[in-house]
């Protein structure tokens, strides 16, 4: 009896101590570190590599998406710009390879869809909260008190209502729900960009919209995330194809929240800075600007030469935890390839 | 008179019938019975048992010490994401465990924080102090925990054995001082035990394993198990040639072997993690805490034939238990076994205070309260205490 018992607590012991020997071998399989190294293991490997097929969200796609609205004309001329938009509350979303987050969303994503109208055009937002809390849309930017989003919270369930107002000022700005507790709402997803172009137009340019996030998947008010339009590394590993002497703009927004500030650096080049994208003279001619949150501006620049250039946050830390892309440069001699021009 | 006797079926019948009632439970609480237990949030949580650093590599060992399955999906040095690999799988079912393989260029003495993550964004860390190359098994350092553990178990229990002569020209009542004196120390190493066994326990293992009662139920067991074969051992010797002080002598020494083994995982467990002066001090610390060991076991042989080659032969077996508890403690550290070796050297030892207390008590006329044995029992634990300091 006690040789039983003495034998069964030492087997039990082993297996506690050195359980899954028995577990079958895999076979091998190899990744590189961001050193360089190649490594090879038996078992599962364990980096953030995004593959397009597992993507949810394509932050691609998102990257160059404008969303101009259903466009009319009003009989005094006006352009009238009709959105709707969807929020919800109980998706959750595979942000990162396997990791998996409650995202709050606007039209399904993080960030929301990119809106755009002209300065001067009536910008009518049918609001719809298919969620389970209540939410709003507050825009930044020149509107009646009423339409700010602020006091009006629209009730769960299929609550709606409309903001109207006038696209102004010139420029690029952001738009987030404005329930308390705030920081709970934007920190889950609830934000996108709102883009006023000038009524001129921009010169011709290859645009994109980059904001800058960060994802708190533990709830410990430090964000465990960091990323360029949500998933961590994603343009590191996909990076942006652009072409050389072509002018490329990029619309950047920061919603980090938790950390005072984010910046950005760009490598091999320097680009012209307008804060807020209401002024058209550029106040800095830089590699590396520090944004505030819901601080954003337009950065204008052009590649000279062809090749592989990363831009990311140079508070390190934030790049080593996903925000950090490349730019793949192309070379572009016979400039066959011209920028686009924007706003209809 | 007659006496109605149930058969034995019935008597066997009644034994399972309660048995049967709880297996229906369990199957009802698993299957169709399962929605009830339903409430509340069930969160994942896994334990970073063991970090080593290897050249170029940090490798962790991770279980899941939570109630449900977790898939682990990312691990960071220093709260920064790095690529790794983990072997054999990221999903792990109750109780598994992983090894996760971070290539990353360390510095030595260096702190660093190993973070892992498991899918639902919930972040587990674990600090090392500082980093230190993981001991590779080699004939040298074989060699070195083997000098290390000779230091602290083998040498300072012979001296202690020295106090032989002394201790048997003395009269009885000094003689039960002694006794009651090994005892005071043996009652400190079982609590030293315990409480070291309850620390790493705190420090290394999830609290699914119930830190605590596993010390206690381990001590317990290890008492009674000892107990049994001890009182057996006894009864062998009043019919063999062995006299009851040797075998009181040979319980002690194995009591005290099993204490020491304990004592060299810790010393081998230090100088795996890489403090090494923190050891040397524990190895002075040890020596001079372990030479009373010696009294322990000179104390009840110095009644009858001075018996060197036994005498040897138990400090071997009190003192040797060191290196074995070197070589695991510093090449196979695991939390899990070094509370389970722990706490069987605490249970030993309870064993090994009762047999003497008992054998006072049969010497010195049915008396456990004269001042010989109190002052004795009392001078032994403030002995412990002060050289402890040491340690």
């Amino acid at each position: 009896m006690l040789s039983i018992l003495v034998v069964t607590s030492i087997i039990a012991a082993l297996y506690f101590a050195y359980p899954s020997i028995t577990d079958a071998k895999n076979e091998e399989k190899k990744f590189v570190t961001h050193t360089g190294a190649v490594i090879s293991t038996t078992g599962e490997i364990l980096d953030p590599v995004y593959t397009a097929s597992t993507v949810e969200f394509d932050p691609m796609q998102y990257l160059r998406e404008f969303n101009y609205g259903r466009v009319s004309q009003l009989p005094d001329g006006t352009t009238l710009r009709e959105f709707t938009i969807i929020a919800e509350d109980d998706n959750v979303m595979e942000v990162s390879p396997g990791v998996f987050y409650n995202v709050w969303t606007f039209n399904g994503t993080v960030p929301g869809p990119t809106i755009r109208a002209t300065e001067g055009d009536l910008v009518r937002v049918l609001f719809i909260n298919n969620g389970l809390k209540s939410h709003t849309m507050h825009f930044h930017g020149i509107h009646p008190a009423e339409m700010d989003g602020v006091f009006e919270p629209v009730g769960p369930g299929g609550g709606r209502f409309t903001y109207e107002f006038e696209a102004g000022p010139v420029g690029v700005h952001p738009y987030h729900c404005h329930v308390m507790p705030l920081e709970e709402h934007i920190v889950h997803g609830l934000y996108g960009v709102y883009i006023v172009d000038p009524k001129e137009g921009r010169p011709a340019a290859d645009e994109m919209v980059m904001v800058l996030n960060g994802l708190d998947t533990d709830f410990d008010t430090e964000n465990n995330f960091y990323a360029a339009n949500t998933i961590p590394f994603y343009y590191q590993h996909h990076p942006i194809q652009i072409s050389t002497n072509q002018l490329i703009r990029v619309y950047v927004l920061n919603m980090v929240e938790f950390d005072p500030i984010n910046n950005l650096h760009l490598h091999g080049n320097l680009y012209h800075y307008y804060p807020t994208g209401t002024d058209t003279v550029p106040s800095a001619y830089t590699d590396m600007i520090t944004l505030s949150q819901t601080e954003r501006g337009i950065m204008e620049f052009e590649y000279e030469y062809p090749g592989k250039y990363l831009f990311h946050a140079h508070k390190v830390e934030f790049s080593e935890k996903g925000w950090v892309g490349i730019f793949l440069v192309n070379d572009n001699p016979d400039q066959s390839q011209t920028g686009i021009e924007y706003g209809n | 008179m007659e006496i109605s006797k149930p058969s034995k079926a019935k008597i066997i019948a009644s034994g399972i019938i309660p048995f049967a009632f709880l297996i229906l439970l369990m199957a009802y609480i698993f299957g169709p019975g399962s929605d009830l237990l339903d409430l509340g949030v069930q969160l994942p949580e896994i334990t970073i048992e063991k970090i080593d650093f290897v050249n170029s590599e940090i490798q962790v060992t991770v279980r899941n010490t939570g109630p449900i399955p977790v898939e682990v999906v990312l691990a960071d040095v220093n709260d920064r994401i790095q690529p790794a690999a983990i072997e054999p799988d990221g999903f792990l079912e109750r109780f598994e465990t992983a090894l996760v393989r971070i290539p990353f260029e360390w510095n030595v003495a260096e702190p660093y924080t190993i973070g892992l993550t498991v899918g639902d964004g919930t972040r587990f860390e674990k600090v090392i102090e500082a980093a230190a190359p993981a001991l590779e098994p080699s004939l040298e350092l074989v060699g070195f925990f083997a000098i290390i553990g000779t230091y602290v178990g083998i040498i300072p229990v012979m001296i202690g054995l020295l106090w032989l002569p002394f201790i048997k020209k003395i009269s009885k009542n000094k003689y039960h001082f002694f006794l009651a004196l090994t005892a005071g120390l043996l009652l400190f190493l079982g609590i030293d035990s315990i409480e070291e066994a309850l620390e790493v326990s705190k420090e290394s293992l999830a609290g699914s394993f119930n830190g605590a009662l596993l010390v206690s139920t381990v001590t317990v067991l290890s008492f009674l198990g000892l107990y049994y074969a001890s009182e057996k051992l006894v009864k062998r010797a009043e019919s063999s040639k062995m006299t009851k002080p040797v075998a009181i002598a040979l319980m002690i020494a194995i009591g005290i072997g099993l204490h020491n083994f304990g004592e060299g995982l810790a010393i081998g467990a230090a100088v795996g993690l890489g403090s090494i002066a923190f050891s040397t001090f524990l190895i002075v610390g040890f020596a001079l805490h372990n030479t009373t060991e010696g009294i322990a076991i000179a104390a009840p042989m110095s009644r009858g034939k001075t018996m060197i080659g036994k005498l040897a032969v138990f400090g071997v077996i009190a003192g040797a238990p060191a290196i074995f508890g070197a070589w695991i403690g510093g090449f196979v550290y695991s939390p899990f076994t070094s509370v389970v070796f722990l706490s069987v050297g605490a249970g030993a030892i309870f064993q090994v205070i009762i047999a003497i207390l008992k054998w006072v008590r049969e010497e010195g006329d049915k008396n456990l309260s004269s001042a010989a044995v109190a002052s004795g029992f009392a001078v032994g634990m403030l002995i412990m205490y002060l050289t402890s300091i040491l340690v």
